[in-house]
């Protein structure tokens, strides 16, 4: 999705500090290089192929279909390479870091999806590698910190705020400016200044892609694409490929936490106002007195203030329609998807499947398109604490 | 051009009030004033810490703007700082309206150059600081240029508030330099001052600086900052 000059009608934007202002530049010079050659355009797709396993799948879930009443197909981006779809991003970026021949890359995580996919393709690329991650996510997502330990990365529990996403994204915004010399940062959704939100939505534009084959090869359309929205960034995959096909509906599904009130999640499309946040104007979540709101969500991938411009964007045309989940829906579709398909969800993508299995009823006898965007083994502390195995 | 930077309502209205007194009474030419928000992206650990206190204690960005309009304004230049949501969510025309009369400027740290115009063009009418920084190419002066700001803020390190600048390498002076062939504006140092010493080698280089870090950490003791503030321009 295309940006006019960085800007998304009124969403996006550069507000960072201005010494940042050259390396955006230098960035996106590099990621149109990138773009226009046809080398390094064959070298990352043989890697999403070859080493990260693409394309994937779109299963038709029968059990669950069979159940709900409607056509359940999930694109199962659960199984790439370190689990997530959050690895189409950070190979395209390691190589942009490759090519603009920054050393070091840096890069905040909340889930440790997107740190664990960034330490990987920081080990590939030969490249030294930091992650900033709150600690109360280090605590609560302890299995992919040591993935990443494991990887050769440094990992930094972050003290500042509520030590989740939105504190793991300002301390690297920090590092960045003291080292912007011989490191990039390799910013893990499509959040942020300008070229990140254009950028990682076109490395992720492949999922929707592929899907967008699938369908026609099978020769009909889903009616529904559903995906979770966090920061947005395998929303903006899976979506991309559908945009112009209005007879598609598409829906992105925030994290509703536990309740609707003030800090108690995270529905920045649905509860927020514009804002400037990160690196962005677009919708934040933020109190009377312009200060960015606390959040919550049982999963630390969606736990975020901020929102991708083009998803501003998109809520404001109405092309996408924006709604919530409470964590205890998602909890239901994670053991719904898990018992009745034995497929373990992550946390993020559940509220996505939680939307279509609570709505199954509108959606009777249609097609639904869920992006699974990631597994959950990494969630099993947390499942267990919320109840275990139901 | 000597400046001080308070963190706004830090410790509480009252004590701030009390120490930003101090800097207007110091002899000092212009107090920069910030005004709370937590996201404070471009501000190390000390300057950030007093901006948490702060808003837990419940200060809000229009308290601090009202202490802003109470100080005299014939004795000291008044720049306030904040970031780019605290304007742009008050309403920039608001912000514009109630404060131009009070300030000779405002400095948004996550609000580069290119960026004002979006302000300008929204009707915000108090000058919009310029930033000049180690990475600036001269073709970005022009627009440092078009600010009808009287300076330019020269952030003469990579890093955050807090951290220390090197005032004798080749690449700042060479820096400073470019910048002030480039432009009338007088060119202040901000990051990296601590004491006379620096403040010295600041003047020797500049027009001007501004203490940040240091006077925060003694801004919860008006005397203690009186003392400071008297040491720096020894």
């Amino acid at each position: 999705m295309r940006s006019n000059k960085g800007f998304y009608g009124d969403y996006g934007g550069q507000f960072v500090p201005e010494i940042l202002i050259p390396a955006l530049d230098e960035l996106e010079r590099a990621y149109n290089d990138f773009n226009g050659n046809p080398g390094l355009m064959d070298e990352f797709y043989r890697y999403l192929g070859e080493y990260a396993g693409r394309p994937t799948p779109i299963y038709h879930a029968k059990n669950l279909s069979e159940k709900y009443g409607f056509d359940c197909y999930l694109k199962r981006e659960d199984l790439l390479h370190t689990g997530a779809h959050k690895i189409n991003n950070t190979i395209g970026q390691a190589m942009l870091a490759r090519h603009m021949k920054k050393k070091r890359i840096i890069a905040e995580t909340g889930a440790g999806q997107h740190g664990v996919a960034t330490a990987t393709a920081a080990a590939l690329f030969g490249l030294r590698c930091r992650i900033y991650m709150g600690s109360v996510d280090v605590e609560r997502q302890m299995p992919n910190v040591r993935k990443m330990k494991l990887l050769g990365a440094e990992v930094i529990p972050v003290e500042e705020g509520l030590r989740t996403l939105k504190d793991a994204i300002s301390a690297s915004l920090r590092d960045w400016v003291t080292n912007v010399e011989d490191t990039h940062y390799l910013l893990g959704t499509v959040a942020g200044p300008h070229p990140f939100p254009e950028m990682v939505a076109s490395f992720h534009a492949i999922t929707g892609r592929e899907a967008l084959e699938h369908f026609q090869g099978m020769g009909f359309m889903p009616d529904t694409v559903v995906a979770c929205v966090g920061g947005g960034s395998n929303a903006m995959g899976i979506f991309q490929g559908f945009l112009d096909m209005p007879l598609v509906k598409l829906v992105g599904v925030e994290a509703g936490g536990r309740s609707l009130g003030p800090g108690d999640n995270a529905a920045t499309l649905t509860q927020g106002t514009r804002g400037i946040f990160q690196g962005a104007l677009s919708y934040l979540l933020q109190d009377a007195y312009c200060q960015v709101q606390d959040v919550h969500s049982v999963s630390a991938g969606l736990d975020y203030a901020g929102i991708g411009p083009q998803h501003s964007y998109l809520k404001d045309a109405g092309r996408v329609v924006y709604t919530s989940v409470f964590d205890d829906r998602a909890l239901n579709a994670f053991h719904e998807l898990t018992r009745l398909e034995g497929i373990i969800p992550a946390l993020e993508p559940s509220h996505a499947l939680a939307w279509a299995l609570d709505n199954a009823g509108g959606l009777g006898g249609t097609r639904v398109l869920v992006n699974l965007s990631g597994r959950g083994d990494k969630d099993l502390d947390i499942i267990e604490k919320q109840g275990g195995t139901q | 051009m000597k400046g001080i930077y308070l963190a706004g309502g830090y410790p509480d209205i009252d004590t701030f009030t009390e120490s930003a007194r101090a800097v207007v009474a110091s002899g000092f030419d212009f107090i920069e004033i910030g005004i709370p928000f937590n996201d404070p992206i471009a501000d190390g650990p000390v300057i950030a810490r007093a901006i948490y206190d702060s808003i837990s204690s419940g200060v809000t960005p229009a308290q601090v703007m009202k202490c802003i309009a109470g100080f005299n304004h014939a004795q000291i230049k008044k720049y306030a700082m904040t970031y780019a949501n605290i304007i742009y969510s008050f309403g920039i025309r608001k912000f514009s309206e109630e404060m131009a009369g009070y300030l000779d400027g405002v400095i948004i740290p996550d609000l580069p150059n290119r960026m004002a115009r979006l302000f300008y063009d929204s009707g915000f009418e108090i000058p919009i600081v310029p930033f000049a920084t180690l990475e600036t190419r001269e073709s970005d002066i022009k627009m440092m240029n078009e600010s009808a700001s009287d300076i330019i803020y020269f952030v003469g390190l990579r890093g955050i508030t807090g951290a220390r600048s090197d005032f004798t390498s080749p690449e700042l002076l060479d820096k400073i330099g470019m910048i002030k062939k480039n432009t009338e504006k007088k060119v202040i140092i901000g990051f990296g001052i601590k004491n006379s010493i620096d403040a010295g080698k600041a003047m020797a280089i500049a027009d001007g600086y501004v203490v940040g870090t240091e006077a925060v950490l003694r801004q919860n003791d008006p005397a203690e900052l009186k003392k400071y503030l008297g040491s720096l321009r020894q």
